[in-house]
């Protein structure tokens, strides 16, 4: 079975970093006036089970990587599965849509084909021969979407 | 038993409207169940927005039906791919793939629609009998007894979830810890806001779920857009199961069946592991265990008559007592919630329509289900080639579409992106995401009983410990933590 210690460990690291910034805030929560609880003991409590649940999870990781025996393989084989650049090209084009679409650049129709055409084109690897049938489909979509959402569901879209 | 509601409700649906609901909602389920990486719980999650302007009825027969067809369409690309189209077929690629590549692929996916067919029956039949006492018992619980029941339902969640029992843990509780920040109902003052006003209304499930189930799942296959497997060659032959066909696998399809409904009973335990556990079952029970793994009929029945039983078990939860038996239950909640129906032990008297369409279409979705899958069985078999490339944009732009038209901010889209990446790493450290959307739509129940049963007692806690219902869902969650552990502790102690 394959490990994944190093990613292990990041997760559960970032989870206690949430974990502690909500425990700073629900500390400075007023007690309860009219009810004996108040608002702050559930989430300083579920953050405090969270983060020793996670320090359980760094401790098992670490043991792992110091019982093998080649701890830089082991970072090499966990990153090294997979194509990076296709889910990176997937969430940076998606953000730089989502972005397009909040500062109103353009109709959702229009920023919708772009947002398409490019993510289908770069997640063929830029083969000339696919760029009809990505234009293609990005038409279809966009603006069967903007048409149908608008027109039949009768649903707001960002524009 | 009440026929007379239940024919009302199987009247209603098949009028032109509901049908057209309920013939949709199959469809689609099949065919997302059938296409790998996308699955049913983000189907229904991307439909859930469409639904705003629906009556309720409609939109719940659209939504279960959904619901029945993406755990059964998984068998496809098991079958003749070995690729589950579900996670929830897994177990059916062990012996449907050897079956269909020694020249019986219609024999092999006859018996896993007939299974899945058999098992949704059988567990509709328990859904049927057993919810409304259920509820009616349900209905007697006080705060610290729904406050138990949610925090023993935790914890099993957290215990049977793959992985370890203290990642299941931390799933379900960032689960929870997500769900807090907003104005807290209980003292009107903003919590975990950050002093930003956009989260004064708290975090909205729609965006987290499309966010934690599709945008992850996204990011995860576009990583992996490669070759396809080699497919085994389709014919129908065989398709259909004789009477001798099921009086062979009788005992095999009500067993399995059973093991299925019980374990969708079961808060938060999905399809995947009723389908493990009946066919390790029948696996042991078996007279020839060694053909299983090499196209094994009792193989595929007992893995397929267990998933599909678990949609009947896991809507009796919900329906009796407001606890989602699986994660689609938990959208499942979401959608009556948008409607501003409450689940919970008082549907059915405060939305009896509602309850019976849901138990209506949990039966007439099987049976339409059977029907569609086997006479389109060898097309749905062509899915499988639709490029990932084209597919997971599309994808993407409805998440975009479907988070958005919730409250017509662009604040849940951010929300979305984010939960996505949150939904990805979790998964990469194979944390998983089962109960973290349960806890988030079980939390804010659990804290609010636990505080209305605290201001009843004036802050006495004792009846957790003195009462029979809440002492004894208190001991089971002690228990299933600790049982981990001494397990745990015995197998290094043997080891040793």
């Amino acid at each position: 079975m394959d490990q994944r210690s190093y990613t292990e460990i990041g997760v559960a690291a970032l989870v206690i970093l949430i974990c502690a910034v909500v425990l700073v805030q629900a500390n400075d929560l007023p007690p309860g006036t009219f009810e004996p609880l108040g608002s702050g003991p559930v989430p300083i409590y579920t953050s405090l089970i969270i983060i020793l649940c996670c320090v359980i999870v760094i401790m098992r990781a670490i043991k792992v990587l110091i019982q093998s025996s080649e701890p830089l393989r082991a970072f090499q084989m966990e990153f090294s599965t997979g194509l990076p650049i296709g889910g990176i090209l997937m969430l940076g084009i998606t953000i730089a849509y989502v972005s397009l679409l909040h500062f109103q650049v353009a109709s959702f129709g229009f920023v919708t084909f772009l947002f398409l055409a490019i993510l289908i084109w770069s997640m063929e690897r830029f083969n000339h021969r696919k760029i009809l049938p990505a234009l293609a489909i990005a038409a279809v979509f966009s603006f069967g979407a903007e048409y149908i959402f608008t027109n039949v569901f009768v649903v707001d879209l960002p524009t | 038993m009440d026929f007379v509601a239940l024919a009302g409700a199987i009247t209603q649906i098949l009028t032109p409207w509901p049908f057209l609901m309920m013939f949709t909602g199959t469809a689609l389920g099949i065919i997302v169940g059938a296409i790998p990486g996308l699955t049913g719980a983000m189907l229904i999650a991307l439909t859930l927005p469409l639904t705003f302007y629906m009556e309720p009825f409609n939109a719940v027969v659209l939504l279960v039906a959904m619901y029945v067809g993406a755990i059964s369409g998984g068998l496809i690309t098991a079958t003749l791919m070995r690729m589950p189209g579900t996670p929830a077929a897994v177990m059916t690629t062990f012996d449907g793939y050897p079956m269909a590549r020694s020249g019986r692929p219609g024999r092999a996916l006859g018996l896993g629609i007939t299974a899945s067919f058999v098992g949704g029956l059988i567990a509709w039949c328990v859904l049927f009998t057993v919810t409304k006492p259920l509820s009616v018992l349900a209905t007697r619980f006080g705060p610290f007894e729904y406050f138990t029941l949610i925090m023993m339902a935790m914890v099993l969640i957290a215990s049977v979830s793959e992985g370890s029992l203290v990642k299941g843990l931390i799933s379900g509780l960032l689960g929870m810890l997500v769900s807090m920040p907003g104005v807290d109902p209980a003292t009107g003052m903003p919590r975990l806001t950050f002093d930003w006003y956009m989260l004064n209304g708290g975090l909205q499930l729609l965006p987290v779920l499309i966010g934690t189930f599709a945008v992850s799942q996204i990011i995860k296959d576009s990583l992996d857009t490669g070759a396809l497997p080699e497919r085994a060659e389709m014919s129908s032959k065989g398709m259909l199961m004789s009477i001798r066909d099921f009086i062979r696998h009788g005992t095999n399809l009500i067993r399995s069946s059973f093991i299925g409904t019980f374990i969708g009973v079961l808060p938060g335990i999905g399809a995947s592991i009723g389908s493990v556990v009946a066919y390790t079952v029948s696996k042991n029970v078996s007279s020839e265990p060694e053909k299983f793994g090499k196209g094994s009929e009792e193989g595929i029945v007992a893995s397929e008559a267990a998933n599909n039983a678990t949609v009947g078990g896991a809507l009796i939860p919900l329906i009796a007592m407001g606890i989602p038996g699986s994660v689609i239950d938990a959208i499942l909640i979401g959608a009556l919630t948008i409607h501003s129906i409450q689940p919970g032990p008082t549907l059915f008297l405060t939305n009896a329509d509602i309850v019976w369409a849901m138990i209506a279409t949990a039966l007439m979705a099987n049976i339409l289900m059977w029907l569609l899958m086997t006479s389109s069985v060898k097309y749905l078999s062509n899915l499988i080639y639709l490029p990932r490339s084209f597919v997971l944009p599309v994808v993407m732009m409805f998440c975009v579409i479907g988070s958005y038209a919730l409250n017509n901010t662009m604040f849940d889209v951010w929300v979305m992106l984010m939960f996505g990446v949150i939904g990805f790493l979790l998964e990469r450290a194979r944390i998983p995401l089962g109960p973290f959307v349960i806890g988030f739509v079980l939390a804010p129940l659990a804290e609010e009983k636990l505080r209305s049963g605290l201001m009843m007692t004036a802050g006495d806690i004792s009846p957790i410990f003195t009462r029979p219902f809440p002492l004894a869902f208190s001991i089971i969650a002690v228990a299933l933590l600790v049982w981990p552990m001494i397990s745990e502790y015995r197998q290094r102690r043997r080891s040793m």
